[in-house]
């Protein structure tokens, strides 16, 4: 009864402002909500509407499996979801035929089935999917932390080089931080204690995550916070630490006092093209304002 | 052990002043949590004060360790099982220690949200009403808080009176950003919203530009960096005649687990008052007048409160009947359950011509109960919902969905089974009717998982295309009630 005041054309008009650009470009604005830590949109899978998890850390859109049974499916022995073990989990994967979410459209898009009932149970919210960097790889995108806001643009292949987003125009307001894109997962280097490392920059990482196999002269710089046990999806439950981390470099500049959680990350070896050292999580990302150019291969973290 | 080599070449006093730079400890009091090659170090000194190994304890999230036990007993059957290895350094200083394991053993996708497990569910922090939440009261200055009147609460800007056009955002209305209008008075902002008794989240997108209510004092943190504006839409009145020469008057009760300085009763011309919001159910209360607790001598409504006195008791929501027939002999019958924290002095039952009965109010949800004659616990006998003569009896109040499981008519028994009665498999059996196989049970707002039970054999809901998997592999029928 608390939706009398305000008519569901109301609420569906207010959601994606849209602005005039050339043909293939497209920009719009997307508000968000959050679960706990989680940056969560509303997205559209032929007919049917639902929340969405924005996720830097996956390489492309999965669709949560207990909604989408239905759907046919191929079942793919892909390398990137192999287990620690090296012995491949087959990943169901079936195509949408029409996805979209602000105003970008996408047609025939293929997508992983997973069963994503943990995420659901622990933040008590119905979870369609996961948007990963595959729907991504032509867009600038900006996430306004303080005003629950996407700022997304599709570039154009026409679209001048001189394209800039109004807010990328005071250049003194953010630094600018290059990334590799390895198996559809943004790679940053960063260093610590003159060592040079690779974090992956995922946006549904809840914390930053440092490796607990990493040399003993990086990890005299955290200083142990608290023990964690963590579940994984098998219930079985392993040690953890939470920690801050006294100095890292990223993008040449010192941030210091980095809040982790140190674990095993031996798996992201089996995972990723080479293990990767850490996880910059939303801690770090959250912090004011974030953005990727993922055509130019371009982080910009705002001061 | 590579760890305890390390130890080895300091000496006992080297370590302690290596120590303080991480934990600072007094003399005596090593202890400290470390990690090196790998591994977690925890080094602790036998003659650690129990005030210093409880805070440590503490701090570090260490309760299931079984330090106590290792350091003051010697026993390390607990720290070993939990995979630690322990090394002692000299006859003072002991050491554990544990590699860190992988969690990981799925896809790294599905793994990685595993490092939520310390956080507020969502439904917790931004439900689109009240989900849990027991009590709640407001405190705004430089305005009253907003008004409600026939459950219609107007929300109240101050000033930006320049200001081209301000919305209301909130858990009500999905957090649109331009859902709710609002419109400008000759003082400000003002937006009509109808809202049930509970707790609400809102901002107001002032020019595009989303803003906390400045005038309100109540504010929540959405889990990290988002600060929002909380309103309770209050259901009851709490008031006190004269004291007026009391200093302060605070209320204090089982909804604010007897906290005797937290709820601030405000001054009246004629004494105090606090408008509070209250789940449906049975309160017990007490105010606190410049620190002496005295009973609400207005309310005729009362229980003992287990030190020779009485609680006032305010109930919100229909009473149910707790009725047992027989025990005619006995002096003494209490009724406890989950709905009042298992307490045991709490609910006296008054005897009638056939046996003991109480009238008790209890807000929708599923519970279980006991009664306790002359100290004896015994299950409610004329309660089908008992599923062991020794176990506990259930209760449905207000139920609101039906299960049903068609078909499977030469089935023996049938029971249903989910979050909503512990996965007990033989607590709700299911009734035979011409629809099927039924039973009526109260689902929160959100997710439920469950099963039905045939003749001993756990299955899915073959009608409810919806379920996930489980620790079991075996999956479990998912469904989601709505507002």
């Amino acid at each position: 009864m608390f939706f009398t005041l305000v008519s569901p054309k109301q609420q569906e008009a207010a959601l994606p402002s849209m602005e005039l650009l050339p043909a293939d470009s497209v920009s719009c604005i997307i508000p968000f909500t959050r679960a706990g830590n989680l940056i969560m949109v509303k997205a559209r899978v032929d007919t049917i509407d639902g929340n969405f998890i924005l996720d830097t850390g996956a390489p492309g859109l999965v669709l949560n499996i207990t909604y989408f049974r239905d759907y046919p499916t191929t079942e793919s022995l892909d390398e990137e979801q192999s287990g620690i073990a090296g012995s491949a989990v087959g990943v169901k994967r079936t195509t949408v035929k029409e996805f979209s979410f602000g105003s970008l459209d996408y047609w025939n898009q293929k997508a992983d089935l997973i069963d994503l009932g943990h995420i659901e149970n622990s933040k008590g919210v119905k979870i369609l999917g996961l948007l990963g960097i595959e729907l991504f790889k032509q867009c600038e995108m900006i996430i306004d932390y303080e005003q629950n806001l996407i700022h997304l643009h599709r570039i154009g292949r026409k679209e001048s080089s001189g394209y800039k987003h109004s807010l990328l125009e005071d250049t003194s307001t953010y630094r600018i931080v290059p990334f590799e894109l390895t198996d559809n997962r943004i790679i940053v280097k960063t260093s610590m204690a003159g060592k040079k490392l690779k974090f992956v920059v995922d946006c549904a990482a809840e914390s930053n995550v440092l490796d607990s196999r990493l040399p003993n002269k990086i990890l005299e710089q955290v200083t142990i916070t608290k023990r964690v046990v963590l579940t994984g999806s098998n219930n079985r439950k392993v040690d953890a630490l939470f920690g801050d981390l006294e100095s890292i470099k990223i993008g040449g500049e010192e941030v210091s006092n980095l809040p982790v959680l140190i674990t095993n990350l031996e798996y992201t070896c089996f995972a990723y093209a080479g293990c990767v050292d850490g996880v910059l999580g939303f801690d770090f990302l959250s912090m004011h304002k974030i953005g990727f150019n993922f055509v130019k291969r371009k982080m910009y973290i705002w001061k | 052990m590579r760890g305890s080599f390390i130890i080895k070449i300091l000496t006992v006093w080297g370590m302690i002043i290596f120590l303080q730079l991480f934990a600072a400890p007094v003399f005596g009091q090593v202890k400290s949590y470390t990690i090196k090659d790998g591994k977690m170090f925890i080094r602790l000194d036998k003659n650690i004060s129990d005030a210093s190994l409880d805070s440590f304890i503490t701090q570090f999230n260490l309760s299931d360790l079984g330090l106590w036990d290792f350091l003051r007993k010697n026993k390390v059957d607990s720290v070993v099982k939990q995979g630690w290895q322990v090394v002692t350094e000299s006859e003072t200083i002991y050491v554990i220690s544990k590699k860190i394991e992988s969690i990981s053993d799925q896809t790294n996708i599905t793994a990685k949200n595993i490092f939520n497990h310390q956080d507020l569910s969502f439904s917790a922090l931004f439900p689109a009403v009240s989900n849990r939440v027991i009590m709640g009261y407001n405190r705004f200055k430089n305005k009253d808080a907003f008004r409600h009147n026939d459950s219609i609460v107007t929300f109240y800007l101050r000033g930006h009176k320049n200001a081209k056009r301000a919305y209301l955002a909130g858990s009500f209305n999905d957090w649109s950003p331009a859902a709710q209008a609002m419109k400008l008075t000759d003082s400000g902002w003002i937006a009509h919203v109808k809202l049930k008794p509970g707790k609400y989240w809102y901002k107001f997108v002032v020019d595009g530009n989303w803003m906390v209510d400045e005038d309100n004092q109540l504010r929540e943190n959405d889990g990290r960096g988002n600060i929002n504006s909380v309103f309770f839409r209050t259901n009851t009145l709490f008031s006190l005649k004269g004291y007026t020469n009391a200093r302060n008057v605070f209320l204090a009760g089982s909804f604010n687990e007897w906290k005797p300085k937290n709820l601030r009763m405000n001054r009246t011309a004629d004494g105090w008052e606090l408008p509070l919001y209250l789940v449906d159910g049975t309160h017990m209360y007490k105010f606190v007048v410049d620190g002496k607790w005295i009973r609400d001598e207005k309310n005729p409504s009362k229980a003992p409160d287990g030190v020779h006195d009485f609680n006032s008791v305010i109930t919100i929501g229909k009473p149910h009947v707790f009725s047992l027939k027989g025990y005619k002999e006995a002096n003494r019958v209490m009724l406890a359950g989950s709905f009042n924290d298992w307490r045991d002095f709490e609910l006296p039952m008054k005897k009638t011509a056939d046996g003991w009965e109480l009238s008790y109010v209890i807000g929708a949800g599923n519970y279980e109960y006991k009664f306790i004659v002359d100290g004896k616990w015994i299950s409610d006998p004329g309660n089908p919902l008992t599923p062991n003569r020794d176990g506990n009896s259930y209760l449905i109040i207000e139920p609101n969905y039906t299960f049903i499981l068609k078909g499977f008519e030469n089935a023996k028994q049938v029971y249903v089974a989910g979050d909503f009665n512990s996965w007990n498999p033989t607590a709700f059996p299911m009734k035979k009717t011409k629809e099927g196989w039924t039973f009526r049970v109260h689902l929160p707002m959100g997710k439920t998982r469950y099963k039905f039970i045939v003749d001993g054999n756990w299955i899915l809901d073959p009608d409810n295309k919806l379920w996930e998997q489980n620790e079991h592999r075996t999956g479990n029928s998912v469904i989601w009630i709505d507002q």
